[in-house]
């Protein structure tokens, strides 16, 4: 198997004068669970596309599995499962159904699409539902169903966008689970999401993305540290106050209605707290999703 | 021909299989309902114009002449049918051409994939139809065991035009034109009436449309009046089916790859 997974250089990809993704390079390595995270329209629907050899690049080159999308678009889609946003379930069959017929697509021999089939509607646990007809399935069986789809020709890697938008935070922590699971089992993951909850729990590395371009990469921990420090101090409902942004050390930020103050230690955003009496104040330990807002929000909500 | 050359056979079966199985699970509405307009039209021809027609056309009883129009029209828009409003809830509102183009199938395999099965709809009609029309006493030679392939090689001409036009639009309405253009074109077909009844331009008009050749091919084969013009109208169908399908599986490239 290939070292790396994916070998993105410079990819570009221009809808008429819009240029969704502009000179990209990133790799995926095999075995890692990869995040893709950016604001609507950042280009991350684009690249998972272009992986899945759906939309033809302008320029650039890229390679899955060490292969080259321009070219070896068969050999790649025979080794990588996709959950796109939408399920796309066949609603015209039931759930066994939905993964024998999909099997043949892969030309898996029917021994070995049965013994799948099983296997898999027992991994995502719809063993009750495995004669129900999709619409009698919950929001959170038809992505299980979706992921078990995604798997039945034993992929290298499985790319999710979205996998988790829309359902509820029990479901989620289950489908989290099963993609911690897989990510034990040695499959290579690719998702997008715009939860930075998931993206911290799931991914080993991810990169945020605006405009077509990457703004940063690395480790979840990695980015908190360095574009978030450790520790944040969030201000609510203090619009009449202006921002304190004498304090030596400490990052001074305002989005919305709110101040944001971020610090590597906890001791130095604590004497702030008390020059906001009467604001609603909020210690704690900044996470991605302060790492996202300040790199992706800057000068589009102060 | 650069379409053609992506095609492969194993792929397009699969397809295939994926829509005969459905068919299989739905098969009574989507035999029976489809089945008692033409049944019910053979028997108002028969009776009720065919008694008013008192000569025979082109040498046969009206139920004859007309009967291969009707064979034609029934079974052809089924393909026509399931490769225009069918194809399009699978491509646009159940993503399953999205869902089939994760796998190693190639958007022209899919193409025709599709065709094949709209022109198997057709097949299974024109068979009950074929069956309806000799139990009146309209199929006059024993040629006529040859009319399932005349409807095989219109059905994929049909069925690829429906699909190119599937691959363009992008609101249902505007299969409203096609449909239009279609039942107007009907009466221009030889289908109700020979062709040399019109005036010449608007006969060569018909002629150039290739369903006016299997409509004729059909009922020479009915009839039992062969002669190499046959072979001269399946080619002419034969042709357009493969320049159409290649237009067609390019239009759904475009649309599904970009």
């Amino acid at each position: 198997m290939a070292r790396l997974a994916i070998e993105a250089g410079e990819i570009r990809k221009d809808y008429g004068t819009l240029t969704a993704v502009d000179r990209l390079s990133f790799t995926v390595e095999a075995g890692e669970a990869f995040g893709l995270l950016g604001p609507n329209g950042a280009g991350k629907s684009t690249i998972m596309r272009a992986i899945c050899c759906r939309s033809p690049l302008t320029s650039g080159s890229l390679k899955v599995m060490g292969l080259d999308v321009a070219c070896h678009q068969r050999s790649i889609r025979e080794v990588v499962g996709v959950v796109p946003q939408e399920n796309n379930l066949d609603p015209d069959l039931n759930v066994r159904e939905n993964l024998l017929v999909y099997a043949r697509y892969f030309r898996l021999p029917r021994e070995v699409a049965e013994e799948r089939t099983e296997r898999l509607i027992a991994f995502v646990e719809l063993e009750e539902k495995r004669n129900a007809r999709i619409d009698e399935l919950s929001g959170g069986m038809k992505r299980r169903l979706m992921i078990a789809r995604a798997l039945l020709n034993n992929p290298s890697m499985l790319i999710l966008d979205e996998p988790t938008t829309g359902l509820d935070p029990h479901v989620r922590l289950a489908i989290w689970d099963k993609l911690r699971n897989l990510r034990q089992q040695g499959l290579t993951i690719l998702l997008s999401t715009h939860y930075m909850d998931e993206a911290e729990k799931l991914c080993d590395r991810l990169m945020i993305i605006d405009h077509g371009h990457i703004l940063v990469s690395g480790r979840p921990r990695d980015l908190i540290e360095a574009h978030a420090k450790r520790f944040v101090l969030e201000v609510r409902g203090c619009q009449s106050q202006p921002l304190r942004t004498h304090e030596l050390g400490v990052i001074a930020e305002q989005h919305g209605a709110s101040h944001l103050y971020f610090a590597p230690t906890a001791e130095q955003l604590a004497p702030l707290i008390g020059e906001y009496e009467g604001c609603e104040t909020w210690l704690r330990p900044s996470n991605l999703e302060d790492v996202f807002m300040r790199l992706t929000d800057r000068g589009r909500l102060t | 021909m650069r379409s053609w050359s992506k095609v492969d056979i194993g792929d397009v079966a699969q397809v295939w299989r994926r829509n005969r199985d459905v068919y299989r699970r739905l098969w009574r509405t989507e035999i029976i309902a489809p089945m008692l307009e033409p049944l019910f039209s053979i028997m108002g021809f028969g009776w009720g114009v065919g008694s008013l027609v008192a000569g025979k056309v082109m040498g046969v009883s009206y139920l004859t002449f007309v009967g291969a129009g009707l064979l034609t029209f029934t079974s052809l828009l089924r393909a026509l049918f399931e490769c225009t409003y069918a194809a399009y809830f699978r491509m646009v509102y159940q993503s399953t051409y999205d869902a089939i183009l994760a796998t190693p199938v190639e958007v022209e395999s899919l193409a025709l994939g599709e065709m094949t099965w709209g022109v198997t709809k057709s097949l299974i009609d024109g068979l009950i139809v074929l069956g309806v029309l000799w139990a009146f006493g309209a199929v006059l030679s024993p040629w006529a065991l040859l009319i399932p392939f005349i409807i095989v090689i219109g059905a994929f001409w049909v069925a690829a035009l429906s699909l190119w036009i599937t691959a363009m639009i992008h609101d249902i309405n505007y299969y409203n034109f096609y449909l239009g253009s279609v039942f107007s074109y009907l009466w221009f077909s030889g289908a109700y009436f020979p062709l040399d009844s019109l005036p010449a331009w608007a006969g060569w008009l018909a002629w150039m449309v290739p369903v006016t050749s299997v409509i004729d091919a059909l009922r020479s084969l009915m009839m039992g009046h062969l002669t190499p013009l046959l072979l001269l109208e399946m080619g002419y169908v034969l042709v357009a089916f493969v320049l159409t399908a290649e237009v067609a599986m390019r239009a759904l490239r475009r649309r599904m790859i970009n």
